[in-house]
């Protein structure tokens, strides 16, 4: 077989090289670089953090703000004085603005009560439509009387009127007027 | 089984700070882990200084170890990585100071193969040494682990952290490779 071959030859050869020299390992060494390695493991920390303290420190040095110059003062005191202004200003054409619109407000409500003003009192047609009814009823009824002679419609028409409209004043001349109709029978 | 009890009985010593335990591990292990060592960079036969750079990764990592492996394959999952590194550092090192094919710097490795009443000559040696160097390190390590650790197929996919499969696929690619380069020794 190849592989006990490969084996055989390898061994052989292995047998025939160099052994390694009476290795002797050198305990107090590794103690000392194990030691060693410890102290880098506790210092790195520390050594890391001093160099990252210098940096801040070197950096906030380097960015430190410079005072500001008379020029400057002056500028940012203007500056101040103009957002003051500014907040007035809104104040004050806010207000500006509640008056206009209260103005409106109130000229709205004056045309809407002039229209409603302007509508006629339906009552009032009502009652002037009853007023003529009961007039054209009564001036029928003596149109009847006196120049038709028909008596018995013109009574008719002066009971309706009584009838249909028993507050209006044409009522009044109305039984006035049966009234004379019969004294005058009587 | 009591070699194993006693490793964790000494990892426990270590951990509760008897330092007198690593002493005991080095003494076990350190002739193993050479060997190892001494095998994965091509027999150099100086593998001080890569064992002492394996000894004291584990120093450092014992206490965290879990003993979810033996402290052998622990110790031999250290020689792999150190060895690794070693082997890329020394390449890089090389190759940039002068331009050698890397065959021939396998060859100026240093090293005295003693010639002995075995079949195998220097020139064959050279030859084996050659090829598995060329071997890449994937292919390499399992061969080394299989035929000159003799460890298990189970140890060895756990100390390189690949499947089983994985290692019988490499192990073939290997032999596959060191058949062609070696066809005339391995034919005798």
């Amino acid at each position: 077989m190849t592989e006990d071959k490969i084996k055989k030859l390898l061994q052989e050869a292995d047998r025939l090289a160099r052994r390694p020299d009476h290795v002797r390992v050198n305990l107090s060494a590794i103690h000392r670089r194990a030691n060693r390695n410890h102290f880098i493991i506790l210092a790195a920390p520390l050594a890391a953090a001093a160099v990252l303290m210098v940096a801040l420190s070197i950096l906030a040095l380097t960015f430190r703000v410079a005072e500001p110059t008379e020029e400057q003062k002056k500028i940012a005191l203007l500056e101040t004085k103009i957002k003051q202004l500014q907040v007035r200003t809104d104040a004050a054409l806010g207000l500006i603005q509640e008056v206009l619109e209260e103005e409106r407000r109130q000229s709205r409500l004056d045309e809407l009560q002039a229209q409603l003003a302007s509508i006629p009192d339906p009552l009032k047609e009502i009652r002037q439509q009853v007023d003529k009814t009961a007039f054209i009823l009564v001036y029928e009824a003596d149109r009847l009387y006196n120049e038709l002679n028909q008596t018995d419609s013109a009574i008719e028409n002066y009971n309706r009127v009584i009838k249909l409209f028993p507050e209006n004043r044409w009522t009044k001349v109305a039984r006035q007027r049966l009234s004379e109709i019969k004294n005058r029978k009587i | 089984m009591a070699e194993i009890i006693d490793d964790e009985l000494l990892i426990e010593q270590f951990r509760r700070g008897g330092e007198s335990a690593f002493e005991r591990i080095v003494e076990r292990y350190s002739a193993e882990v050479a060997a190892l060592a001494n095998r994965l960079l091509g027999w150099p036969g100086e593998v001080e200084d890569v064992t002492q750079e394996i000894f004291l990764a584990a120093f450092l990592g014992l206490k965290k170890f879990r003993c979810e492996c033996s402290l052998r394959s622990w110790l031999f999952t250290i020689t792999i990585n150190k060895c690794r590194s070693y082997r890329y550092k020394w390449k890089i090192r090389h190759l940039q100071a002068i331009p050698i094919p890397i065959n021939d710097i396998v060859m100026r490795l240093p090293h005295a193969a003693e010639v002995s009443c075995s079949p195998m000559n220097a020139e064959d040696f050279q030859r084996v040494r050659l090829a598995v160097a060329a071997l890449p390190a994937r292919y390499r390590e399992p061969v080394v682990l299989k035929y000159l650790q003799e460890l298990g197929t189970d140890e060895i996919s756990r100390i390189l952290g690949i499947s089983k499969n994985a290692l019988h696929v490499r192990l073939s690619r290997a032999r596959k490779r060191l058949k062609q380069d070696l066809a005339e020794l391995i034919e005798l």
